[in-house]
């Protein structure tokens, strides 16, 4: 997060804005140390439905889209670290942003609405349904209901098994947490089945 | 592989048990959560026109139920629309199923969960324009895309998982 900090403080373009949507049940007692700790200067949401996620098709979190000033989307669905990770991470991404934020439609990065659009994932009767079952799911443990909270988190994932997010977010709950045994086992699973955990990233596209 | 990266504790603990529903029905939609104060149920959600603005943005009109451009013709009378006493009421889930919008119903909580309706994101499929969403900041202020018009927008998720 330091990084999209650096790069909105370095740019201070007033035509620029950075929406940061945190993807986290926890809501603000979990995300808000990490964004205060960023000293994050941008638009901070605290998204605890993964709205964010959900009305833009996302694969994974972390996740982007870049919208230019007509509303229209210009690249869409990529992990965005910006240095070396494990999973498919680079360190080219925050270059082209910066490079677009300059040069506007000029820029190499630009994607035309054909190429966006075929990169848009779309979702199932049953994925869209699971994203129900998920919210349906963050209300009942918002409220305390643990029980029912595990019934749609279950279901959420019986329509979606290759959610990502909702398999991680209920480990969450686990004493092994989001990055242990069992998540270690899916990514294992992931890669024989050769499915992407990541869209994959192609700056040349 | 680096050793894990644990949740933080926080998550761990259940929220405190609060109640759901004293009267009337929750929806939960387009990232939001309306309280219902008065609604019907047969199997159906039967809400008020009002409602159905507050949960999905469409609005009822001599030509139908519209949003935006987007209009669906609705008879009076119908298994969409009928009036008892003074009051009208409308069949949001059959206007979801007509749509083809999924949704999950707790009916013993008079929870109803409604997924994105896909028509209303037919622009982004088709011509790239992104969707709209209306959230709050961390400073309690509504952001909603259609304010960055004329500006440059990286939307950028994350998680403490």
């Amino acid at each position: 997060m330091p990084v999209w900090q650096h790069i909105y403080e370095e740019l201070n373009d007033p035509n620029f804005v950075i929406i940061s949507a945190a993807q986290d049940t926890g809501g603000e007692a979990v995300v808000g140390p990490i964004f205060d700790a960023a000293n994050t200067t941008y638009i901070q949401i605290v998204d605890t439905n993964h709205t964010i996620s959900s009305v833009f098709n996302f694969l994974n979190v972390p996740c982007a889209a870049w919208v230019d000033e007509t509303g229209k989307i210009v690249r869409i669905d990529e992990g965005t670290y910006a240095k070396v990770h494990h999973f498919g991470g680079n360190d080219v991404y925050a270059p082209a942003l910066i490079d677009w934020v300059k040069n506007g439609t000029q820029s190499e990065f630009v994607q035309n609405a054909d190429t966006v659009t075929k990169n848009i994932r779309s979702l199932s009767f049953d994925e869209l349904k699971a994203e129900a079952a998920f919210r349906l799911g963050n209300f009942f443990r918002e409220h305390g209901y643990n029980e029912e909270a595990e019934q749609y988190w279950q279901q959420a994932r019986s329509l979606n098994p290759d959610s990502v997010n909702y398999y991680r977010q209920n480990l969450t709950l686990s004493e092994e947490g989001s990055a242990g045994e069992s998540f270690r086992k899916m990514m294992t699973t992931y890669a024989e089945e050769g499915k992407d955990y990541y869209r994959p990233l192609n700056l040349e596209e | 592989m680096t050793e894990a990266i644990m949740a933080h504790p926080a998550l761990r603990h259940p929220f405190e048990k609060t109640s759901i529903n004293d009267t009337g029905a929750t929806v939960l939609a387009s990232g939001k959560t309306i309280k219902l104060a008065q609604s019907l149920v047969d199997g159906n959600l039967w809400v008020t026109p009002e409602d159905l603005t507050r949960i999905n943005g469409f609005e009822l009109k001599p030509q139908g139920a519209c949003y935006q451009e987007l209009c669906i013709p609705i008879k009076e009378d119908s298994e969409l629309l009928r009036q008892v006493s003074e009051q009208r009421w409308f069949n949001l889930t059959a206007f979801a199923d007509l749509l083809e919008q999924p949704y999950v119903a707790d009916t013993e909580n008079r929870i109803w969960s409604f997924a994105q309706a896909p028509a209303k994101r037919s622009d982004m499929m088709a011509d790239a324009m992104a969707p709209d969403f209306e959230l709050t900041d961390r400073q309690g202020k509504v952001v909603r895309m259609s304010d960055f018009k004329g500006k440059k927008a990286l939307i950028i998720t994350w998680s403490s998982w």
